[in-house]
């Protein structure tokens, strides 16, 4: 395991580690009434106030819409592997999150379509982890508009 | 106009700094009171004059402060919390105070060792005392610590990069700002590195901390405080120093304010949004602005200021900043005091010292002559922003 620190979240943000725990793979809150996507978890749906939702488990696939590539870390377990990069990652529900990966820095690129999968940390705690996947690269900009 | 009784009516009339230090010998509440005492001093005031504090985010308290300074009747205190915008949006709170009568002379203060809380001497006692993170803590224990992201250079390289890559910002631009503010830091007999060059190659030779973070794209950790007065502009007519009004300013948060992966624009901070209103309500423009005190956390973030300001396109502060612009002689001397990149790390608390400074054309070495007019910068959290626009009175 790359990493030391294990949080222990509450809230509604253990709610989403455990959903994505019982599905085996990456869920994201969607409004039950107007069917918005969300994440981070939030209590009210920004689009329509609804207080009705589900974590629904997501196909992982998206896109690298920015990265960080970190050279130290104050993590002993992830300073071991730097230089590691940590993507932002946007799904194809139109969401970001971010994930870590075992790619080289010099291998990513913006716009590049990855495959996010997670890892088990602890019973109330998953790690995103997004790799490169074999589909044929996309070449929208991943830049919005700025 | 909205607002008109608090724009314009309210001055900065006493400043207070420390030095800035790498393992202070004072404990961080006597950094924090020695500040506070020389800018009611400055002023000419005497403590139970101060009846408004705005206290640091962490590390001390109202109560703390007014106590150990002799106030005796505090009629109006509150804390901002916006990391390193703290500061300057504490301006637009004290403003609001005094010019509604809530208290008459504000004390602002923020001290902090940014330095020696993470790496204590070997005698040293630990300390409880913390900043308080405020909207960060939750953040970055959740979302960012498990993935190795635990420093500030992490949290803000996942827009930077995105931004040096969408627009090819060359590492030139990052490095004249590094470069300037070093420069400025050699005027300034309190800066931390007042007579330690910085050269091109110096910057390219420094490692990556965070990518496009060199080392010497990254701000100073230092043992230090700050401190400002502010009052009425009809009282300080009277008081000893030139005053120094505040004529507009605000602050701005991105959205969502709380995490940075999940914008829809990872390039929209909160001073794109806190520009318009504070130019807006200080009746004038970016271009008149006579000094630049710019936040300075990070060289490229102050790049994306610049941006956001209206010195440039998105994109476009490479160009701006090329040529000296930014230099002592160009139209838009930039961090006269050296900035956090080279004076150090008072949460910019210290470019409102230096903006008055500089107003009331007493920044020795570092004046800009004939300044009237300053901009300042706050950024903090992850991406909020503040602005507080100053004038020297007539």
């Amino acid at each position: 395991m790359i990493g030391s620190y294990v949080p222990r979240p509450e809230w509604l943000m253990l709610d989403w580690h455990h959903a994505c725990l019982e599905a085996d793979m990456v869920t994201i809150q969607r409004c039950a009434s107007c069917a918005t996507w969300r994440h981070p978890p939030r209590r009210f749906c920004a689009a329509c106030r609804s207080r009705e939702s589900a974590f629904v488990p997501v196909s992982g696939a998206g896109t690298v819409r920015s990265y960080a590539v970190s050279h130290r870390s104050m993590d002993p377990g992830w300073h071991e592997a730097t230089p590691y990069a940590t993507l932002v990652v946007a799904l194809d529900e139109q969401v970001s999150l971010l994930a870590a990966t075992t790619s080289t820095p010099n291998d990513l690129a913006l716009g590049m379509p990855v495959q996010c999968s997670i890892e088990r940390r602890s019973d109330d705690f998953v790690l995103v982890w997004a790799e490169p996947s074999d589909e044929t690269p996309d070449i929208r900009p991943a830049a919005s508009g700025r | 106009m909205e607002g008109e009784t608090v724009w314009g009516t309210t001055a900065i009339v006493g400043v207070g700094e420390t030095d800035y230090i790498r393992g202070a010998d004072d404990h961080v509440c006597d950094l924090i009171l020695s500040a506070s005492m020389d800018a009611i001093d400055d002023a000419g005031l005497a403590p139970s004059d101060i009846d408004g504090i705005i206290p640091p985010p962490g590390f001390m308290t109202t109560e703390e402060i007014a106590a150990n300074l002799g106030i005796d009747d505090i009629s109006y205190h509150v804390s901002v919390l916006m990391g390193g915008a703290s500061p300057t949006a504490a301006l637009q709170t004290a403003a609001m105070a005094v010019s509604c009568g809530l208290a008459e002379n504000v004390l602002v203060t923020l001290g902090w060792n940014g330095y020696s809380a993470l790496r204590p001497k070997a005698d040293a006692r630990p300390s409880k005392r913390s900043m308080n993170l405020g909207p960060m803590g939750e953040t970055v224990r959740n979302l960012y610590a498990p993935y190795g992201l635990m420093s500030a250079a992490q949290h803000y390289s996942l827009y930077l990069r995105h931004y040096v890559d969408t627009f090819g910002i060359p590492e030139e631009a990052a490095a004249t700002i590094a470069l300037t503010c070093r420069e400025h830091a050699h005027n300034n007999a309190r800066a931390l590195m007042r007579d330690r060059p910085l050269t091109r190659a110096d910057y390219d030779a420094s490692p990556y901390i965070a990518e496009p973070l060199r080392k010497f794209d990254c701000c100073l950790e230092t043992d230090c405080a700050a401190a400002v007065i502010v009052t009425s502009v009809e009282r300080a007519r009277d008081l000893r120093q030139h005053p120094v009004v505040y004529l507009g300013g605000a602050e701005g948060h991105p959205q969502p304010a709380d995490e940075i992966a999940s914008r829809s624009d990872l390039l929209e901070l909160g001073i794109h949004r806190a520009a318009p209103r504070a130019f807006g309500r200080a009746g004038v423009t970016a271009h008149d602005m006579d000094v630049l005190e710019i936040y300075d956390c990070f060289t490229y973030v102050v790049l994306l200021q610049l941006e956001a300001l209206g010195f440039a396109e998105p994109g476009g502060a490479a160009d701006f900043v090329a040529g000296g612009t930014i230099g002592m002689d160009g139209d838009f001397p930039l961090n006269t005091h050296g900035g956090l990149l080279s004076q150090g790390h008072c949460w910019g608390l210290n470019h409102v010292v230096e903006a008055t400074r500089q107003l009331r054309h007493d920044a020795g070495p570092a004046q800009v002559p004939d300044a009237e007019l300053a901009l300042v910068t706050g950024y903090g959290d992850l991406g909020d922003g503040s602005i507080a626009i100053l004038g020297r009175d007539r």
